[in-house]
């Protein structure tokens, strides 16, 4: 995968929006749109060709989890890579969202290393 | 003579002679008739007082539902509330600090730099007019590449530091939804005093059922100290958690 791939960050705080496509950029990833919630991505993915999402899962309207499975559910969309980016811990969430077939999953706080380390984790699954 | 039998007396005293009346001069229809209306009376009264026991305990009810809910938020909901607004006082003392830090880390690093840089700076204008002794110039050469091999170094430090910068602001995210949790908290409180003011006030009031925090939604950032159930310690856990199940 090259770095013109195309994502989508959505999160519902725009401070976090910011640092998650700043620490992107610094991976070399400089093509990065954001949205605030399921309810204006959703739309964004249909429309745009989009080659990795970023959601957060705790957001007013339509929370991440359903735009997961919104995305799995859209024939489109089915295959493209999920990464959960939140502060959902309870363990039953994390299940939940692997099951609706979310490709990772980074807790918050996190590290600028562990965002690198699982979008290449997704990439290379993908590539293989 | 007490008034409970003044007022007994007031009411029935006219109907228990009418009816003393008709039985004493035979006269049965009389008789039954005042009876019935006596029997009526009776009967409208103790319905009523059904009425009135029956909308007494439905209050009582109410209230008691009412009641329940305010101790439920004052004996588990405000301390959870307390907890997590001191947590959100904590993320914001970290994350200014680690700011700070990181600020105060690299101040040093670009100063030097820039002092460096002047110190080149005058032998570089008598390089560029060619009034360079050889000597100085091959101290210029020396001083020229440990400049740009510092520089090198002392600005990749400070480009790592701005980006700690960057992440440290992440705060911002996990504060605001602890505090988002604290005003749904407010909200149930302002709810459950405003039901039980009106109901005070007498006038009939319905219940709100509280919104119940929804997994499927998304509970916000765990709080040291507060019961979440099953929940991941950090990173580790997931990776373990997922790995687990095959991904």
């Amino acid at each position: 995968m090259s770095k013109d791939m195309k994502f989508l960050v959505v999160d519902d705080f725009s401070t976090m929006r910011r640092i998650i496509k700043n620490l992107l950029n610094d991976l070399g990833y400089a093509n990065v749109a954001e949205a605030d919630d399921g309810t204006t991505a959703l739309p964004m993915l249909q429309a745009g060709n989009f080659d990795f999402l970023v959601t957060d899962w705790n957001m007013p309207g339509m929370p991440g989890l359903d735009l997961l499975k919104a995305v799995r559910a859209d024939a489109r969309l089915a295959k493209l890579p999920v990464l959960m980016l939140t502060a959902e811990a309870k363990r039953e969430q994390i299940i939940e969202a692997a099951q609706a077939g979310v490709n990772g999953y980074v807790i918050k706080p996190f590290t600028a290393e562990t965002l690198k380390e699982k979008i290449n984790k997704i990439l290379q699954a993908r590539a293989a | 003579m007490n008034s409970g039998i003044t007022a007994l007396q007031k009411e029935f005293g006219a109907s228990i002679a009418a009816l003393a009346g008709a039985l004493a001069a035979g006269h049965e229809e009389l008789f039954l008739s005042e009876l019935d209306a006596l029997m009526e009376r009776r009967e409208k009264q103790l319905f009523g007082e059904l009425r009135k026991l029956a909308t007494g305990l439905q209050t009582a009810l109410l209230r008691f539902s009412i009641d329940s809910r305010l101790v439920d938020l004052a004996e588990k909901g405000i301390p959870d509330a307390r907890h997590r607004l001191d947590h959100v006082i904590k993320l914001t003392d970290e994350a200014a600090h680690r700011t700070m830090d990181l600020v105060e880390r690299s101040g040093p690093l670009a100063e030097r730099t820039a002092a460096r840089a002047g110190e080149l700076v005058a032998t570089w204008q008598r390089f560029r007019a060619r009034s360079i002794a050889v000597d100085d110039f091959r101290r210029m050469i020396q001083a020229m590449d440990a400049f740009l091999e510092a520089t090198r170094v002392d600005m990749e430090k400070v480009r790592g530091n701005l980006a700690e910068v960057l992440l440290a602001q992440g705060y911002q995210d996990l504060s605001g939804q602890i505090i988002r949790g604290v005003m749904q908290l407010v909200g149930e409180l302002e709810s459950a005093l405003s039901e039980l003011l009106r109901l005070s006030a007498g006038s009939s009031a319905r219940r709100n059922e509280a919104s119940r925090t929804d997994v499927r939604r998304g509970l916000g950032p765990l709080v040291p100290g507060i019961e979440h159930g099953a929940a991941v310690s950090g990173q580790q856990d997931v990776d373990a958690l997922l790995s687990g199940l095959g991904m």
